[in-house]
């Protein structure tokens, strides 16, 4: 129960919604959902009479906005991609006589927050794997908690069984999650601007790490930057332009491109923007092929 | 009483006809004469005085904060005035009960022709490169790079040719510099890592493939092996992936190119094939150092359980024989040895010899010959056996300790035992077991 009590008073509101909510995640977390696992299983048809199950209250979930990338979080990874079981997030795309998985993720949000891209992702490529990748617990598990509404409600339908999120430090464990050439498109939305210049390190897109980036994307892949920190746009435009696996997708190629529509008007931080009228930077990178080893 | 501080760091050259020792913040040059002997012939002591780089990044500090908080107003005119206050920097110095701060020198690593000795200096967090003049009797050591870095550095390597330096720090960046030409002022605004992981980095090798295409190998605390091209170092070529803790050490055996050996926080050694990406195999050594753990391996109270049982221990260094295929590696805080023989067919180690050693081994490095040389913890022995060699015997397989040869050279080592800049009041010693720190716990829940 560590997650859910932290220091937090055992009577609360919050501490209450959290335990009820852990407890229905642990049920509904891997498992696939579909109408028949539905009817069977209906919790919310007692409390909501439309048969809904209730959408996540974010208040509830609420956390510190920052975690250093370098401390030693407690952490699940595999230990390599080949160990990682995505069935238990994509239950969905499991073939029931292999056992095998029918489709790999390519997409990945880095940093996903709330995961309000994904959700609008989701029904743009219901043929493609994405994966949202969080740092923070709480943050976690609301999407967690909203992944499981949105199936619940939409079991007739079969939709959002295309995304899931991860708690984990994409910084230093990406590449346990992806092989080489894994990702066709990852989305840097809204990152921890890190303004002090002694922990630019800390930042999502530093030189050394677009390597590791441009290990895990294959050839043509898209790198996707949004911030309203003009200062942050320009540090991840240089650091990219730079990298001589990257090269920066034209403003004509950002406006036809449905992806950059959706993440800027998706993602929370996006809406939060926008209500106070604030400037988003966009910036999008296409991985190059690597060039003649000398 | 005073003793001579134990060797923290020993590189040999060639059949150890000269060895390099780092006591302190001293490096010791030593050369085996026709007799047997050794002669002391060269000497280097880090007399870099931290005040005045600290004045100098505290004053900077000051100055940024005092452009970023100056008040702005205007004047009469409307023009903008920014109004700064200057003080005189304060020089931070440690409180009552901070612990103190020793000023180690780290890593000893020869080039491939043995004209250049490498090193780094905790002091400046910095790179040192030495020529090595073995006709210069008076002192064999000359200084002719010092690099400054903004991390530590934690781990050197040199390119075949003997004209790069690349250094992994405790940041996980790695920087890669020319052993000759001025050293760079600023090195955060002149020079960008060339690679780096999100974690300390503990190791770090540069090797050429069967094609002749050159890598950096590196290795941190995350239990990551990481294979990148060079000089094209932005192209990240591969993984091992297998470890479950830290690594520590790796090496590269000359006899097996295409090979890699690894060890840290895991009860096993890892054998892979990093131009293949593959592991080969693994050697569990855990429970045969169990016997020789003792009260230091228990693991810190705070992360110990009730029955304080939990017990932690590492191998600090693993280095593979020159010619022979065997490996050795040590688990930190123990007297034992490991000598492990490798079945190059099988692909596997599948034998191994320990050896003890009358104290704590603290640092190993290969010689030729079929040679290895080891410094000892010997803080009790009253001024005896700093450093061992351990060599093959071709006869009947074994490995045996050459006890004449480390007399020789402890003898000669004793001849300072009066130097102040290599002796140490009794139980004042510089630490010398930090691996297992490298441990993670997963301290942070949300």
């Amino acid at each position: 129960m560590r997650a859910a009590s932290g220091n937090m008073d055992p009577n609360s509101k919050r501490f209450i919604y959290r335990v009820n909510k852990e407890e229905n995640r642990k049920e509904l977390k891997h498992v696939k959902i579909d109408e028949s696992s539905v009817i069977k299983s209906d919790i919310s048809t007692k409390k909501n009479k439309k048969n809904k199950m209730e959408l996540p209250k974010k208040k509830y979930y609420r956390q510190r906005a920052h975690s250093n990338p370098f401390s030693d979080h407690q952490l699940e990874y595999p230990s390599c991609p080949e160990d990682m079981d995505w069935s238990k997030l994509y239950p969905a795309f499991k073939d029931e006589n292999s056992g095998e998985m029918t489709k790999e993720v390519t997409i990945a949000d880095i940093g996903c927050g709330f995961g309000g891209l994904m959700i609008d992702l989701s029904p743009a490529f219901p043929q493609q794997l994405i994966l949202g990748m969080e740092i923070r617990v709480q943050v976690t598990n609301y999407v967690e908690d909203r992944i499981i509404a949105l199936r619940s409600n939409h079991a007739k339908e079969q939709t959002y069984q295309n995304i899931n999120v991860l708690r984990g430090n994409a910084m230093k464990f990406l590449p346990n999650f992806f092989h080489k050439a894994q990702l066709s498109k990852m989305f840097f939305c809204f990152p921890d601007p890190h303004f002090k210049q002694r922990k630019h390190k800390a930042r999502i897109v530093t030189n050394t790490l677009l390597s590791e980036y441009a290990y895990v994307l294959k050839e043509g892949g898209i790198i996707y930057t949004i911030t309203d920190v003009e200062d942050l746009h320009n540090w991840m435009v240089k650091h990219l332009t730079e990298h001589p696996l990257f090269e920066r997708l034209s403003k004509e190629w950002e406006a036809n491109d449905k992806c950059v529509e959706i993440m800027t008007n998706a993602t929370e931080e996006g809406k939060k923007v926008a209500r106070k009228q604030g400037s988003k930077f966009v910036a999008c990178f296409k991985r190059l092929p690597n060039p003649e080893i000398i | 009483m005073t003793i001579i501080h134990p060797v923290q760091t020993v590189a040999a050259l060639d059949d150890s006809s000269v060895i390099f020792a780092v006591i302190k913040n001293v490096i010791l040059g030593y050369k085996r004469e026709d007799s047997g002997s050794y002669k002391l012939i060269g000497k280097w002591v880090d007399e870099f005085d931290r005040t005045e780089s600290i004045k100098n990044k505290v004053t900077k500090e000051q100055d940024r904060q005092i452009n970023e908080n100056a008040k702005k107003q205007k004047d009469n005119e409307g023009n903008v005035i920014v109004q700064k206050k200057k003080t005189e920097a304060k020089i931070p110095v440690p409180g009552p009960g901070a612990p103190p701060v020793y000023s180690c020198i780290r890593n000893l690593l020869i080039s491939k022709d043995g004209s250049k000795l490498l090193s780094c200096a905790d002091s400046d967090k910095s790179v040192l490169v030495f020529d090595i003049d073995l006709n210069n009797d008076t002192n064999c050591l000359q200084l002719v790079k010092r690099q400054p870095f903004p991390k530590r550095p934690n781990s050197i390597t040199i390119s075949d040719d003997g004209k790069t330096v690349v250094m992994a720090d405790k940041f996980g960046d790695v920087y890669s510099i020319p052993t000759d030409g001025e050293p760079l002022k600023d090195i955060n605004d002149e020079l960008d890592p060339i690679l780096g992981h999100v974690s300390m980095l503990t190791d770090v090798l540069f090797k050429t493939d069967s094609h002749g295409k050159k890598f950096i190998i590196t290795s941190d605390r995350d239990e990551h092996i990481k294979v990148s091209h060079f000089p094209q170092s932005f192209i990240v070529d591969k993984w091992l992936f297998g470890h479950s803790q830290f690594v520590s050490s790796i090496c590269s055996p000359q006899w097996k190119s295409e090979w890699l050996f690894s060890a840290g926080g895991d009860d096993f050694v890892y054998l892979w094939d990093w131009e293949l990406g593959k592991k080969l195999s693994e050697f569990k050594y855990s429970d045969m150092i169990k016997p020789y753990l003792t009260d230091k391996h228990l693991a810190p109270s705070r992360f110990q359980n009730e029955s304080n049982d939990i017990i932690e221990y590492a191998v600090s260094k693993i280095i593979s024989f020159t010619d022979i295929p065997y490996v050795a590696f040590f688990v930190e805080a123990t007297k034992i040895l490991f000598i492990a023989k490798v079945d190059v067919e099988n692909k596997k180690i599948y034998e191994s010899t320990t050896l003890e050693l009358p104290y704590n081994i603290i640092s190993l490095d290969n010689a030729y010959n079929n040679e290895i040389v080891l410094s000892l913890d010997n803080r009790d022995s009253n001024g005896k056996d700093f450093i061992k060699f351990v060599k093959y015997n071709q006869q009947d397989g074994s490995f045996e300790l050459n006890e004449k040869r480390s007399n020789e050279l402890d003898a000669c080592i004793n001849e300072l035992k009066s130097d102040s800049d290599i002796t140490v009041e009794e139980g004042n010693i510089y630490p010398l077991y930090s691996t297992t720190t490298l441990r993670k716990h997963g301290e942070h829940y949300s």
